[in-house]
């Protein structure tokens, strides 16, 4: 999520998805603390692995919809009944079959924008903002397992390449991000 | 409908569905037995058994006959016995030999294997076939059958919306007899993942018949031309309650509770949704029946008591098994259903549960949502 400034990041690319899995499930038996994982697509079950939760984006979704509902709803009975009351086809004023449509596109809209802003909110994107990367084929044809290295010793390094070469790593690298 | 399915989902690629191909292939296998009913009614049509069909009554086109009406008379080239007779018995017939044909190319491909894929492309020439044929012919039944009950009235989204309703019946029993037979520990290899996403079939289809509903009502209600609005006005006001209910079942209910991720992968909350759109389908097509029906009754008892009923003279008084579904209904639907899952569980008895040679049977069996 949120990079904080400055990190010492020692990393590790694999060259396919089935070995990377394989090494999440190694570092989760030795208990080393991933950083994070980065891959060019989503990996089918990496997700429990990786003990992340399920996102809350989708009830955060629900709530913005449902305020889109109550203000095309609300808004247009303000107008429709209150503000300035027009017959439309000889239909009361109070119309509800033709408030539907304009309804359900309010919630979609309010759902929608409501869940972009929050999403790139949290994730701490927008426009100007730049995220370093560990190395750029991560977007491409390689899997990266990243370790936090800020106050590790010689020997946990040491030992955290130790582990990259024997789960199949390809390439390994330390980069400050 | 489960055929379309089945069709439309070998010609799209997919390959989750693979490992319960089976179970809509033996839905497909009621098309017979549903053809021999129709078969009564068609006889219906031409021996004047029921008046099921204000078109079908003599004199309706001739002008110079007390009973002749105008409307009728000029939807009588499509509104008429032959081709209500052509329509059940050739296109009942053209999909029953689709869903044999699909059948036995699947239950081939069990017995000689794979065959260089050979078969699954014939089965995959079949299925685009029929994804037509099935499309338009069953937009011209559904006519026949079920719109042309309320004969004066039409409207061009009825065939979407009964479709809309099929399918949703379709994913509705699928995913029942799916969680009954793992009950009974068959199909060990169908797990959530796959509950989950005849789920979202489910949901979708739910909100889509949801949208058809109410566009049909809209633009009708918008337009507030007599003819049509005359439909609306009968059920409105004589079936408040069924009105009602039928949006809270089909449409609420389904929507608020598969919203959520996980109801969609556990089998009670999954369970018993499929149920409540059950029913709720069920009480649609009353709607879309029943009322129409009550009105050619009633007008087909004056005829033959000697008068003429104007349409819009009929007064409306309740009437167990027209206003609400009565006993006989119930049992009526109770008995086809069985029947339904009669013919379906023998079908799904001759052949293997899982259709062994399949080449997406692999990646249906690694399915993950």
């Amino acid at each position: 999520m949120a990079t904080a400034t400055h990190n010492e990041v020692l990393f590790g690319l694999y060259d396919d998805e089935e070995i990377l899995m394989d090494a999440v499930k190694e570092a989760n038996a030795q208990h080393l603390t991933i950083m994070d994982v980065y891959t060019p697509f989503p990996v089918h079950g990496l997700d429990p692995l990786l003990g992340l939760k399920e996102s809350r984006l989708h009830i955060a979704g629900f709530i913005y919809g449902s305020i889109g509902t109550m203000t095309a709803f609300g808004v247009m009975t303000w107008i429709f009944t209150r503000d300035w009351p027009i017959i439309f086809g000889g239909k009361p004023y109070w119309s509800v079959p033709s408030f539907i449509p304009i309804t359900f596109e309010l919630t979609v809209l309010f759902a929608a924008i409501g869940m972009v802003v929050t999403f790139y909110t949290v994730c701490g994107l927008g426009p100007g903002v730049t995220n370093p990367t560990l190395d750029d084929r991560i977007t491409d044809d390689k899997f990266c397992i990243a370790f936090r290295t800020n106050n590790s010793s010689e020997e946990e390094i040491s030992s955290l390449r130790s582990f990259f070469d024997r789960t199949g790593a390809s390439f390994i690298n330390t980069k400050t991000i | 409908m489960s055929l379309f399915i089945l069709a439309a989902f070998t010609t799209a690629y997919s390959g989750w569905h693979t490992v319960m191909k089976r179970v809509w292939e033996a839905y497909s296998g009621f098309l017979v037995v549903g053809f021999v009913f129709l078969l009564f009614l068609v006889a219906g049509v031409w021996m004047h058994w029921h008046h099921l069909y204000h078109w079908a009554a003599d004199g309706i086109t001739d002008i110079s006959d007390p009973h002749y009406d105008a409307i009728l008379a000029g939807k009588s080239g499509f509104l008429n016995k032959n081709w209500y007779t052509f329509g059940t018995v050739v296109i009942v017939s053209v999909w029953a030999f689709f869903a044999y044909r699909l059948r036995s190319l699947s239950l081939q491909e069990d017995e000689r294997g794979g065959d260089g894929y050979a078969i699954h492309r014939k089965i995959k020439f079949v299925s685009a076939i029929f994804l037509p044929i099935a499309a338009f012919t069953s937009c011209a039944m559904i006519w026949q059958w079920v719109m042309s009950i309320d004969a004066h009235w039409y409207s061009t989204m009825f065939a979407w919306y009964a479709t809309a309703s099929w399918a949703v019946s379709a994913f509705a029993i699928t995913i029942l007899t799916l969680i009954y037979l793992k009950s009974k520990g068959y199909y060990p290899n169908v797990t959530a993942e796959h509950f989950h996403d005849i789920g979202k079939y489910l949901f979708g289809i739910s909100v889509f018949w949801t949208y058809l509903w109410f566009s049909q009502f809209m633009l009708i209600w918008y337009a507030n031309v007599g003819e049509e609005t005359g439909y609306f006005l009968l059920r409105r006001d004589n079936y408040t309650f069924i009105w009602y209910a039928n949006l809270v079942l089909n449409f609420v209910l389904p929507f608020l509770v598969l919203m959520r991720n996980d109801t969609k992968r556990k089998f009670g909350t999954l369970a018993f949704v499929s149920i409540i759109v059950l029913i709720g389908h069920w009480i649609d097509f009353f709607m879309m029946v029943k009322p129409g029906a009550l009105i050619t009754a009633k007008e087909a008892a004056l005829l033959e008591a000697g008068g003429h009923a104007g349409h819009h003279e009929m007064t409306y008084e309740f009437m167990m098994g027209f206003t609400i579904p009565g006993f006989l209904e119930i049992g009526t639907f109770l008995g086809f259903g069985a029947l339904f899952m009669y013919v379906a569980f023998t079908q799904l008895a001759k052949a293997k549960l899982e259709p062994e040679h399949d080449p997406y049977l692999a990646e249906s069996l690694h399915h993950h949502v």
